[in-house]
């Protein structure tokens, strides 16, 4: 085929995304940021003048990056061996088992979500097991913590690491993993310089998708959260349907998704995935 | 207002038992059954709050009208906001005749002249001077009815002042909703009352549920009450009356106690959109809503306190309603202009860590 006839292709299978994603996304987006600048009237930027010269709002704002971040570390440490004994597994289970991990995924997140609030109030399993260990004063009680609502969210969104990771583990070829330690690499050095290597592409975009899922997440942190724990969708949710605020729940949601694409591009940049391994 | 008592619940034995007070109530009707079907052909459309209350109200109110007159009535249920809109909207051309409200929107439907006079009914003289409108545009026929929940088998001694939620024994045990939920606006209001401010003064309010807030359990919705009471942990919050009997129905042991500052209340009314000319079954509907018999159903199966003060309430449900002579009137004007500032200044100091 030629090349202009391969673009045409390529354009022709992007075309129903791409204007699914324009309609539904894009143009909804720009109508919200307009929105957003409407303060004074007609265009003025006191909106966010009032998020970024705040401490309160910038500490929501700190809240739901830390959020994301401490997710994104959890279920991909807990992930990533998981995800791997999974790829590398010769047994017919292994289907099943991928399945088995994914099961968080089908209940909803308010039953997921009283679920642990049983688990963490103060008289909870959860909670007694801390209180426990000595580590935490004897009335500590994990609902309304931020440990609680990060181990709410890795729970429901570890599933997502592991297939991510899953499906590009399962590409890595073994050889290249025999061949390094035939040459004399330790296990463990073959595991790091080729196994971790080859799958950074699946490391990156399940953080990616972790972490934008963690900072934007509602269900969980306002029910597990409870009113103490301030995260940006609370706040968002709370300005436009409870305060009316819609300029200013606007302008926070603009904050929002500017911040998480300067995190998700600096990250890939740290990652060094310039050859788009995400296979 | 986002007061979240009207969800109501279904409690299968309740709906029971009020079936069987709707059919009792069908003889009490013969007398005027036997007159000429008044409004023979007629048609009423209302708004209605959904739910069980609906069906409720179907079988109690409207299909015993249209045995009754003759007249045919049709609910839809819309929130009191979006009610209130089409009221608004379609105040030239009324498709709606008969608006149900629970957040106050009868005092501006009635002040931008969307209403007009309901003709009187023998029940509206049972229901107290402050919950009907003195020109007749509006009357309540419900009430949710706030005030202290607290665990029995805890708590012995039945709470009897917001100033209780200070007992030291209580340190821990304590919750409380979120400002922006109805019911915590509410609480905050008591509490700046019981410790000489008011809703324009609302900085007592601030330092006293600041003494409180650092170990109580702040929640935002009407479901996570009986997740909270359930667990064993919590005591005593400030709620309405029907959430505890709802608790209670499910076996978990919750009272409820109308504290001597006043029970909060949300007033469920009825008003009719100027240009309808059904105002005459307007006011034949609301009459069967204030009958006692059904007044008591409605409590026993909702949850929702009469106004009706003739009614009789079983003694099961009674323990669980403030009467209308013990309710806390709020300067609604006030509370709902204050909310944005009250909400940002509960962020900051109240819902700290």
């Amino acid at each position: 085929m030629s090349r202009s006839g391969r673009g045409l292709v390529a354009a022709g299978l992007l075309a129903p995304a791409a204007l699914l994603f324009a309609i539904l996304f894009v143009w909804p987006q720009l109508g919200l940021f307009a929105q957003s600048v409407t303060q004074p009237a007609p265009f003025g930027l006191a909106a966010y003048e009032r998020f970024l010269g705040d401490a309160y709002y910038l500490g929501v704002l700190g809240n739901s990056l830390a959020l994301g971040g401490c997710v994104t570390v959890v279920t991909l440490l807990l992930g990533f061996p998981l995800a791997l004994l999974l790829a590398r597994m010769e047994s017919r289970w292994a289907g099943l088992l991928l399945l088995l991990t994914t099961f968080p995924l089908w209940v909803s997140a308010v039953v997921r979500s009283f679920a642990w609030m049983v688990l963490f109030f103060r008289a909870g399993v959860a909670s007694r097991l801390l209180q426990g260990t000595g580590l935490v004063a004897s009335d500590y009680q994990l609902l309304g913590s931020f440990t609680g609502v990060v181990i709410a969210l890795a729970q429901v969104l570890l599933p997502i690491m592991i297939v991510t990771l899953y499906a590009v583990i399962r590409g890595i070829d073994r050889d290249l993993e025999d061949a390094a330690m035939s040459l004399g690499a330790a296990p463990s050095v073959a595991m790091w310089l080729v196994t971790l290597r080859l799958a950074r592409g699946g490391v990156l975009a399940g953080s990616l998708l972790v972490f934008s899922l963690s900072v934007s997440a509602f269900a969980t942190p306002s029910l597990v959260g409870g009113a103490r724990a301030h995260f940006m969708a609370v706040t968002i949710y709370e300005q436009t349907l409870e305060l009316l605020d819609w300029p200013f729940a606007s302008a926070i949601s603009a904050i929002l998704l500017a911040i998480a694409l300067v995190v998700a591009l600096s990250y890939g940049r740290l990652l060094g995935d310039n050859d788009g391994a995400a296979r | 207002m986002q007061h979240d008592g009207l969800g109501a619940g279904v409690f299968g034995r309740r709906a029971a038992l009020g079936a069987g007070l709707g059919l009792a109530t069908l003889p009490l009707l013969g007398s005027a059954a036997l007159a000429q079907k008044r409004f023979a052909g007629r048609e009423i459309v209302a708004t209605a709050f959904g739910g069980s209350s609906q069906t409720l109200i179907q079988q109690m109110v409207y299909d015993r009208i249209e045995a009754e007159t003759g007249a045919k009535g049709t609910q839809t249920p819309l929130l009191s906001a979006q009610a209130f809109a089409r009221m608004r909207a379609e105040a030239q051309a009324p498709q709606i005749d008969l608006f149900m409200f629970s957040g106050g929107q009868e005092g501006p439907a009635k002040a931008g002249g969307l209403t007009q006079p309901l003709p009187a009914a023998p029940n509206f003289a049972n229901v107290p001077a402050a919950l009907k409108d003195p020109d007749g545009h509006w009357i309540a026929w419900g009430l949710v009815t706030e005030g202290i929940l607290y665990r029995t088998d805890k708590i012995t001694t039945p709470p009897t002042s917001y100033r209780d939620f200070f007992k030291p024994e209580y340190e821990g045990h304590i919750a409380f909703p979120h400002v922006t939920n109805g019911y915590g606006t509410d609480f905050l209001v008591m509490l700046a009352r019981a410790f000489g401010g008011s809703e324009e003064n609302i900085g007592p309010g601030f330092e006293a549920m600041k003494r409180i807030s650092g170990r109580a359990n702040i929640f935002r919705s009407a479901a996570e009450v009986q997740t909270l009471f359930a667990s064993g942990d919590i005591w005593i919050m400030p709620y309405d009356g029907a959430s505890a009997m709802r608790s209670s129905a499910q076996g978990i042991p919750v009272g409820y106690s109308v504290p001597e500052e006043g029970a909060p209340f949300v007033l469920l009314t009825g008003c009719v959109a100027k240009r309808s000319r059904n105002a005459d079954i307007a006011s034949a509907v609301l009459d069967a809503h204030l009958d006692p018999a059904v007044q008591a159903a409605i409590a026993a199966q909702v949850g929702w306190a009469p106004v009706n003060t003739a009614t009789q309430l079983p003694a099961d449900v009674a323990p669980f309603m403030a009467p209308t002579s013990k309710l806390a009137e709020f300067n609604r004007d006030v509370i709902n202009a204050a909310r944005p500032a009250w909400t940002e200044r509960f962020s900051r100091e109240i819902a700290t860590r």
